[in-house]
């Protein structure tokens, strides 16, 4: 069942369409990448599922219903452009914000302790956010959007800015909280992030929806099917793309038969990257 | 409105501020600096013996000489006849500080008159000096016209009037009072209420842009309503403001507590004042019933300067000028505040909102001028009615008020104030609701009439 439903989403900034029809569903307990280039209006999709942007036309169905304030109030929402009081204590601003999203003050001293201890950032309590770098800051963003267990989740670029031994940290953080039954929408440029962790995607293009649906079948639609083979030999490794009418049982058994190592037989998915550029620039890398 | 997220907006609004350090440093050093202001003349004035300046007079129209009686502040010698430019270049030989050459008489029966010193001789001396010349060029004059018995004519019309000042009460009662007092007190007070309108104000604005252009706004607005992020923020700053005056108060009187027992400064102002204000309060007593003050009793009952003072400042009505004061500051901060909040929330930064910020500060600024007439004349038409429009009435009524302003006229100041408030809040409300979330755009003042007129 759909979370969040977007039906012929308009918006218009003056004379500047920002938004142009745009109907997605957004299942409930997966996770959701919202995909385009720079400009094309992810964040102001996000900004009307969060009601921060009042949408020209068209609505937002929250559970089967239009959306509502109180909706709203508990979803999890991670700016792309962080949103933490730079003079304020690490500390008392995430005790702050957690208490603003209905957590009791105790409730959030004992959960924000146990996230602060799971990121390593414990000693950070008392320190200012203007003396955090900026992956220091996207940590603690990261952990107050979430503290209050929210049901859906947004999350706008959440691996920007981080080191890859973090971006992984965060990485596994959603996945863990998708284990946990949320439903979490990523806009990101980081097409292996997608590839990992998104199991449906939209992509926005100019202000317009160009496709969407789950990502295997996206995947799939944009590949020719075919096949890669790896095998090792005398010479060494090598790798065979197949077309798909292969018959592969032949084509393995005759491998086979040369007496070779078979690495790997499997379906050549074409990467998000390559999709992402064809359906936006239309040069085709596939 | 959402009790439990209003309260936790008061709460960051004011523990953030109250524990800066900024806080803490004005909390101690306005007190001190106002200590110091209350004590520094009257340590001056007991410790001042300031160094004689020695004077050397060429004095070459042989009229002037006799007229330079040496006094405390400077001792005049005699030296005409010496060649002035000898004595110049050997002034700090001879001890001396300044050389006044006096010209002849000339045509005009007149004199000019030059001074050399190393260093400047200062305002004082050169006021006292040209009087002095003045005096003996006039009774040179007035000397030339051969009037019989002169002296005694002149001693005659010699006067030293003073005036002395009577404020009547309600009850008929008169009270001595000194209107240099009433004007300090006025202006001090105009002035506190404009700073602080202005820097809590300000604050409020300060504190809408750093959550706009950080973002955080997107992150919170979700969980709180505007109108509660708005006021809570308003109200959250003003306890900040409270919590200052208190302290301020508590710590001056701590100080001055102090201060008196060091210097005892305090005993000079009792010791004026207990005997002297007494007979004054007895001489102001008769009042109506006797018909008319019995002035010779005045004039022959000289009260010194400090006692008047005294008096004066027992007088005026403390516990309703701080009333006042607390009142008109409240309100004239709610009513700017509401509107800088306005203001802030189509910002994205302090750079771009003193454009915007600049047409509601000038009624501030025009109030603040106002109060400097009031101060001079506040019986003024522009005063009054400055102190009724909503916009400059707190800074010009608190510097009416040391004067006696009708309770009734009080009212329906705070009256109008209290309406105008809301009204502007309710707008405020309006403009900002829309403007936290409106980015990238440089809003002008139409865009927040747009805003307001808003469903």
């Amino acid at each position: 069942m759909a979370i969040i439903e977007c039906r012929e989403v308009c918006k218009n900034f003056g004379e500047k369409v920002a938004l142009d029809h745009v109907s997605v569903s957004i299942p409930e307990g997966r996770i959701f990448g919202l995909l385009g280039p720079n400009g094309a209006g992810k964040t102001t999709l996000i900004r009307i599922i969060n009601r921060i942007t009042i949408p020209t036309g068209g609505e937002v169905i929250f559970k089967g219903r239009p959306i509502t304030q109180k909706d709203v109030e508990k979803i999890g929402y991670m700016p792309e452009e962080r949103g933490l009081y730079r003079k304020m204590k690490v500390g008392e601003q995430a005790l702050y914000l957690a208490q603003l999203k209905g957590m009791s003050r105790s409730d959030a001293l004992r959960e924000l302790k146990d996230w602060f201890i799971r990121f390593g950032i414990q000693d950070w309590w008392n320190k200012k956010v203007e003396e955090l770098s900026k992956g220091m800051a996207q940590k603690l963003q990261f952990i107050t959007t979430v503290v209050h267990r929210p049901s859906l989740m947004i999350l706008d670029e959440p691996f920007s800015g981080f080191d890859p031994v973090n971006a992984e940290l965060i990485r596994q953080e959603i996945l863990r909280l998708k284990a946990e039954g949320a439903t979490i929408i990523l806009s990101t440029h980081n097409m292996e992030s997608v590839e990992e962790l998104c199991d449906d995607i939209a992509l926005i293009n100019k202000s317009k929806l160009v496709i969407t649906g789950e990502l295997a079948d996206i995947r799939r639609r944009y590949g020719n099917d075919n096949i890669e083979l790896i095998y090792t030999d005398a010479d060494g490794r090598h790798t065979e793309v197949l077309p798909r009418e292969t018959d592969g049982r032949a084509t393995l058994q005759s491998y086979i038969d040369k007496g070779v190592q078979i690495n790997a037989y499997r379906e050549l998915m074409p990467r998000m990257n390559d999709i992402f550029i064809k359906l936006v620039t239309g040069e085709d890398r596939i | 409105m959402n009790l439990r997220t209003i309260n936790l907006v008061i709460a960051r609004e004011y523990t953030t501020r109250v524990k800066k350090k900024s806080f803490l440093i004005l909390t101690f050093v306005v007190p001190i600096l106002f200590a110091v202001m209350c004590t520094l003349p009257t340590i001056l004035m007991m410790n001042t013996k300031e160094k004689k300046q020695v004077v050397a007079v060429v004095d070459n129209s042989g009229i002037v000489m006799p007229w330079l009686v040496s006094g405390e502040a400077a001792e005049y010698r005699d030296f005409s006849g010496a060649n002035p430019d000898s004595l110049k270049s050997s002034l700090e030989a001879l001890g001396i500080d300044v050389l006044v050459q006096i010209s002849p008489l000339d045509s005009a029966v007149s004199v000019g008159v030059q001074t050399y010193s190393k260093k400047p001789a200062g305002v004082d001396f050169s006021e006292a000096l040209r009087s002095k010349v003045n005096k003996a060029v006039e009774d040179y004059r007035i000397r030339s016209y051969n009037i019989s018995g002169l002296d005694k004519i002149l001693k005659d019309v010699k006067a030293d009037v003073k005036v002395k000042e009577f404020t009547l009460g309600e009850d008929g009662r008169e009270t001595v009072s000194e209107s240099g007092i009433y004007m300090i007190i006025s202006m001090i007070l105009g002035m506190f209420i404009y700073m602080f309108i202005a820097i809590f104000g300000g604050m409020v604005m300060g504190s809408v842009i750093e959550e706009k252009s950080s973002r955080v706004i997107e992150v919170i607005v979700s969980s709180v309503k505007a109108i509660d992020l708005m006021f809570g923020k308003i109200i959250g700053i003003a306890l900040v403001a409270l919590t200052q005056f208190l302290l301020w108060i508590i710590l001056t009187g701590v100080l001055l507590f102090a201060g008196n027992a060091v210097f005892g400064f305090g005993d000079m102002v009792k010791a004026a004042s207990p005997d002297q204000t007494a007979q004054m309060m007895q001489m102001a007593a008769p009042g109506m019933d006797a018909g008319t003050l019995d002035l010779s009793a005045v004039t022959a009952q000289e009260p010194d300067q400090m006692s008047v003072i005294v008096t004066t400042l027992a007088n005026i009505p403390w516990g309703t000028l701080l009333g006042c004061f607390l009142v008109f500051f409240l309100l004239g901060y709610l009513l700017y505040a509401s509107l800088f909040a306005a203001i802030g929330s189509a910002v994205e930064n302090e750079a771009d909102s003193t454009q915007l910020q600049l047409p509601a500060t000038i009624p501030l600024v025009i109030g603040f001028f106002i109060s400097f007439i009031a101060m001079r004349n506040p019986y003024s038409g522009l005063v009054w009615w400055g102190s009724m429009i909503p916009f400059t009435s707190p800074i010009v009524m608190l510097s009416r008020i040391p004067y006696g302003v009708p309770a009734w006229e009080i009212l329906l100041s705070v009256a109008l104030l209290l309406v105008t408030f809301l009204a502007i809040a309710w707008a405020s409300a309006k403009i900002y609701k829309a403007g936290i979330l409106i980015f990238g755009q440089k809003s002008t003042w139409k865009d927040l009439w747009k805003w307001l007129r808003q469903k």
